[in-house]
């Protein structure tokens, strides 16, 4: 395989990851953001702690345990294979799992700061009127919050996609499956491929720095759309 | 509006849904896998130059996976899909034959490696600038790194390790040290000979009887499905042709040094 069709590939595995993994991450991010912003109980400061924690540990650390966790011989690794019929290390499901952990501060703390600000009075109101849960989430929480959703929605994605500590540790850099960017990058450097190196981080570069400012210009657009007076 | 933002979300988990039974088929497609070679990540770019001359009728449908030795030793411990491992030390593959991870009698050194002074910001003549050098010396970590502990003891045969032990900055692996020299952020370095063969630089090689023989070896994953293959390979890179060009890649051939590999193993 030459290194620009593997590079391409890896380009293909890094978008699938980072989008599968933003999905995964709003599905159980909001849920979780909601009861942490709702939540008033002492030990809320508690899990708020373990949320933050991706910040602090260093990914190699964190992949390291990911590993001993997924390996075959644990009981995470155990359980996921008489399931699923698949080992879990090194796999797609293994290096989306690790970057779900890995990127959920970055999805679950916009939308919890902005579940915090938001007001009780609209969601009283629909409640009074006979909204039930779900169509207040979407009638009222997410038009309100729309802002931090496209902000979570983007750091998640672009954190996903720079990740490499922890997919290099629990993906095993396997070609179409766990090969992604970062780990492209870092083979072409390792390997004196610099001119390839300088391409592929270029691109990123070039490619991640227009993606977040699209998403902050629809943010800005949303943001200046709130602060107009609504009918109600 | 709501209803709109419901629809596409519903259209995200139904994309969803279909990514995962794509990646389930692809799952499924996968009955030939190619043979899986993790290699070390300073052997790479020669092994890619290796076979490149496997004869036509054992072609094989390879993938090269590199990193650091020490990253892919934990993941071969932990169930990496690997058939073939070339270790840059011959410390990982004792462990994963005490380990019982490896196919019996598959361990075999397959090259010695060699080191080499390096400058990118002037033409040096012989080692004996060294003496009296004052500025930084680029060196991987003698502690983990085998070309870092050779490069310790050709300073001690040298009797210059006490005074440039204070001017050493010291790389994680071999690859890092040869960035620190090539970027010229570090002036003079202790590289393998081989990234200079490779990237066709000019450096003074270090003669091997100054250091212990820094031996590499392969070994064959016992999990392999694919023994057959894997050993053709491990064949291939022992058998004279192969070594005689390791020799002109900058690795000293395994003949060359037998009789210390015996000491060593």
């Amino acid at each position: 395989m030459t290194d620009i069709s593997s590079d391409l590939l890896a380009l293909i595995t890094t978008l699938k990851m980072a989008a599968v993994t933003t999905v995964i991450l709003l599905i159980i991010g909001t849920p979780l953001a909601w009861y942490l912003a709702k939540w008033q109980s002492r030990f809320k400061v508690f899990f708020e702690a373990v949320v933050a924690l991706p910040l602090v540990l260093p990914p190699t650390v964190l992949g390291f345990y990911l590993l001993l966790a997924f390996s075959p011989s644990s009981l995470p690794g155990q359980i996921w294979q008489s399931a699923t019929g698949s080992q879990l290390a090194f796999s797609f499901s293994a290096i989306v799992i690790g970057s779900v952990l890995y990127s959920l501060p970055f999805v679950v703390q916009p939308l919890q700061k902005a579940f915090e600000q938001l007001g009780d009075q609209h969601l009283e109101a629909a409640a009074m009127l006979g909204a039930g849960p779900i169509d207040r989430f979407f009638s009222i929480v997410l038009p309100l919050t729309k802002a931090s959703f496209i902000t979570a929605t983007a750091l998640g994605f672009a954190h996903t996609v720079g990740e490499f500590g922890v997919v290099l540790m629990i993906g095993g850099n396997i070609p179409g499956e766990t090969r992604v960017l970062s780990i492209a990058l870092f083979d072409h450097v390792e390997s004196f491929n610099y001119a390839n190196a300088h391409l592929l981080s270029a691109g990123l570069l070039i490619a991640s720095l227009l993606l977040l400012s699209f998403v902050y210009l629809l943010g800005n657009n949303f943001t200046s759309k709130q602060h107009r007076p609504t009918k109600l | 509006m709501p209803n709109l933002i419901q629809k596409i979300i519903l259209l995200f988990v139904i994309w969803l849904a279909s990514q995962a039974s794509c990646a389930f088929a692809v799952e499924k497609s996968k009955q030939t896998k190619p043979l899986r070679i993790a290699v070390a990540a300073n052997f790479a770019q020669t092994l890619k130059l290796l076979l490149a001359d496997l004869p036509n009728k054992e072609k094989i449908n390879y993938q090269i996976i590199s990193a650091a030795t020490g990253t892919l030793y934990q993941q071969i411990k932990h169930g990496a899909p690997f058939d073939i491992f070339l270790s840059a030390d011959a410390t990982r593959p004792k462990l994963l034959e005490q380990e019982k991870l490896i196919i019996a009698n598959s361990r075999k050194t397959y090259a010695f490696g060699q080191i080499a002074l390096w400058s990118a910001t002037q033409q040096l003549n012989s080692l004996n600038e060294l003496k009296s050098y004052s500025n930084k010396l680029a060196i991987a970590n003698p502690y983990t790194a085998p070309y870092g502990k050779a490069a310790q003891q050709a300073l001690q045969h040298l009797s210059l390790w006490p005074q440039l032990k204070n001017q050493l900055v010291t790389g994680i692996n071999i690859n890092q040290t040869f960035q620190q020299v090539r970027s010229q952020a570090v002036p003079f370095g202790i590289v393998a000979y081989s990234q200079l063969v490779i990237n066709k630089y000019q450096g003074i090689i270090i003669p091997p009887e100054y250091y212990q023989p820094i031996a590499q070896q392969l070994v064959i994953i016992k999990a392999s499905q694919q023994v057959k293959l894997a050993q053709q390979v491990s064949d291939f890179i022992l058998q004279v042709s192969s070594q005689h060009k390791l020799q002109q890649l900058g690795y000293l051939p395994i003949k060359s040094r037998q009789e210390h590999s015996k000491v060593n193993e």
